[in-house]
């Protein structure tokens, strides 16, 4: 498999400059950073606010380019201005804040924007609009004004709005965010789909472990730097060393830690709650053994 | 309560003037416009408002929801009727106090009374049966010539597609807001108008400050899907004519063109007359 993304040695600096121009300070949002995301895969972004995931984010669809190293998206480097556009296309962005992001009056006129923008004709465009919009389920909601739709509701028309645009690759900022527990089923299904079904490369950022169980691969971000990186089931293990980055954990890796803390046998990480009730199982049928 | 206010007050309903071309009604309401500012006799208005029946009927939309635009005017209205009823110079019919009213003062208030109200009524259609993403495609496209002198036409149309599209966004959150200090004791419904400004400003500071984050994050969310500005942008939903179109130009050619027999008869009567 190729690399659909790889950043290498990325630096990201904020400076901040006072009102005559001079350097007032500067924050280093982006330290050193080097992943690589495989086509097709499904990873997760995660870290403390302020850790520098939607700096990072918005280096991998040329909304930013870095003050140091080098960002390639489908082996285009994002720094070549005049590639920005191409870029943008192969890999669109989700964020967080359902009601900022949408354009249109009307939902499928919003999930056009991006494709209008493309210049892809009109037949295509209305081809691909109704595609994508059967694609996150809202194909029924497509005359509706986005004012009136909930909040999972609206940020699946806005995956949609990418979907439209063909890109290989979704990043989404911590989409979830501002939902509440059915909105967030709704979003997450919808992606998990697109990766499974579609092939799309998937980015997730987010602050809800329990949304990144099943992807293929975290990284961990803290102050800037990349400090962990591995599977879920790899990241999840060191329950002490998430936690003093000031991460949780699944509410199942929690209690299958404090078990196995407390004398309980059961083989760590545990990261789903039917793991964990197997695992007691398991534990108390060798206990009694 | 701020749900209430609905801008473009679009009446929902299938007619043929709503199929029409936002384009059409546009230049129609234009010409209609103009119309009702060359017209001032009885025989032109009496066309002038058959032609205003006529597409009423059409459009299917209840008359009181067009006469709602009237209230907005009332007292313009008044004033400028009542303002050419007494000071017109002229033959006076009766005075009384310090009034002279007069047969012209008369004749000119009527007309004011009837032009303003055609022109309100007449404008409220087009705005109650054109969406407000029709009408500004439909503002885009005539303006298209502009681009020539450097106006970007395309921008500001997505400018204002954009405002349309957040004003109930940002009315919903004044609403959140006042409600928010309501709940602190802040007081919208004094009488003294002065302390009710007053307490305005701290509805607008969260505000302005919620919409800046709010176009930022626009701004970003619209550049990463690609937008840059009009130029090779395509159209989801292109403006085209239908036969419709081409039957309500033909209408308002021939409105023009009957008014305009019509203004020269009467003009060329009274010429003869005074030969
Ligand atoms: N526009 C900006 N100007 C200056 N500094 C910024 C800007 N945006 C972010 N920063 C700083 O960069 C650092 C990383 O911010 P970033 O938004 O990338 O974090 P994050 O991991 O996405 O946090 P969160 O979980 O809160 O979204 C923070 O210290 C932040 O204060
Ligand atoms: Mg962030």
């Amino acid at each position: 498999m190729n690399k659909l993304v790889k950043t290498q040695d990325v630096t990201y600096e904020y400076v901040r400059r006072d009102d005559d121009g001079n350097v007032e300070n500067i924050v280093t949002a982006v330290d050193d950073v080097s992943i690589s995301i495989e086509d097709g895969q499904m990873v997760a972004i995660i870290g403390h606010n302020g850790s520098g995931k939607s700096t990072l984010a918005k280096h991998l669809n040329a909304l930013l380019t870095p003050t140091e190293g080098t960002v390639w998206v489908d082996g285009i480097d994002t720094s070549d201005e005049s590639r920005v556009w191409d870029i943008r296309q192969k890999a669109g962005m989700v964020l967080q804040n359902p009601d900022n992001q949408i354009v249109g009056q009307v939902v499928e006129e919003d999930v056009g924007f991006g494709c209008e923008n493309l210049g892809i004709k009109t037949e295509e465009i209305w081809e691909r609009v109704v595609d994508a919009l059967k694609s996150v389920d809202m194909y029924e909601y497509r005359g509706s004004s986005p004012n009136k739709l909930s909040g999972g509701q609206k940020q699946r028309v806005s995956i949609a709005g990418i979907i439209a645009m063909k890109p290989k690759c979704i990043i989404l900022d911590e989409p979830t965010a501002m939902l509440d527990p059915k909105g967030r089923k709704e979003v997450i299904d919808a992606i998990t789909r697109l990766n499974k079904e579609e092939n799309v490369t998937i980015i997730l950022i987010t602050h809800n472990m329990e949304e990144i169980i099943g992807v293929d691969r975290i990284f961990v971000m803290d102050k800037g730097k990349l400090v962990m990186e591995g599977t879920p089931r790899e990241v999840f293990s060191e329950v002490d060393k998430l936690t003093e980055l000031g991460l949780t954990v699944p509410e199942a890796t929690l209690i299958g830690k404090k078990l196995y803390d407390s004398g309980l046998p059961i083989s760590l990480p545990v990261l789903t709650k039917e793991e964990l009730v197997s695992e007691i199982g398991r534990a108390r049928l060798s206990k009694f053994r | 309560m701020l749900r209430d206010i609905t801008l473009g007050q679009y009446y929902n309903t299938k007619s043929v003037i709503h199929d029409l071309d936002p384009r059409t009604k546009i230049l129609g309401t234009m010409v209609y416009m103009v119309s009702l500012f060359a017209f001032n006799s009885f025989w032109t208005y009496l066309i002038a408002f058959a032609a205003l029946c006529t597409v009423i009927v059409l459009s299917k939309v209840p008359v009181r929801f067009m006469l709602r635009g009237m209230k907005a005017i009332f007292l313009f209205l008044t004033i400028t009727v009542l303002y050419n009823l007494f000071l017109t110079q002229g033959d006076t019919i009766f005075s009384f106090w310090i009034f002279n009213v007069t047969i012209q003062g008369l004749k000119q208030a009527i007309l004011m009374f009837f032009r303003l109200t055609f022109l309100v009524v007449g404008t409220s259609i087009l705005t109650l049966t054109t969406t407000p993403s029709n009408l500004t495609d439909g503002l885009e496209s005539l303006m298209h010539p502009l681009k020539w002198i450097r106006i970007p036409v395309a921008e500001i149309a997505m400018m204002m597609s954009i405002a349309l599209r957040f004003i109930p966004v940002l009315t919903e959150e004044t609403d959140k807001i006042m409600r928010a200090q309501k709940a602190r004791g802040a007081d919208f419904d004094n009488k003294n108008l002065f302390k009710r400004i007053k307490s305005y400003v701290p509805i607008l500071v969260p505000l302005f400050i919620s919409a800046f984050r709010r176009a930022n994050d626009l701004a970003t969310a619209m550049e990463a899907r690609a937008y840059r500005g009009g130029d090779g942008r395509t159209k989801m939903k292109p403006l085209k004519y239908k036969a419709g179109d081409w039957i309500a130009y033909t209408s308002m050619l021939l409105y023009g063109i009957t008014a305009l027999a019509i203004t020269v008869l009467i003009n060329f009567q009274t010429f003869m007359l005074k030969a």
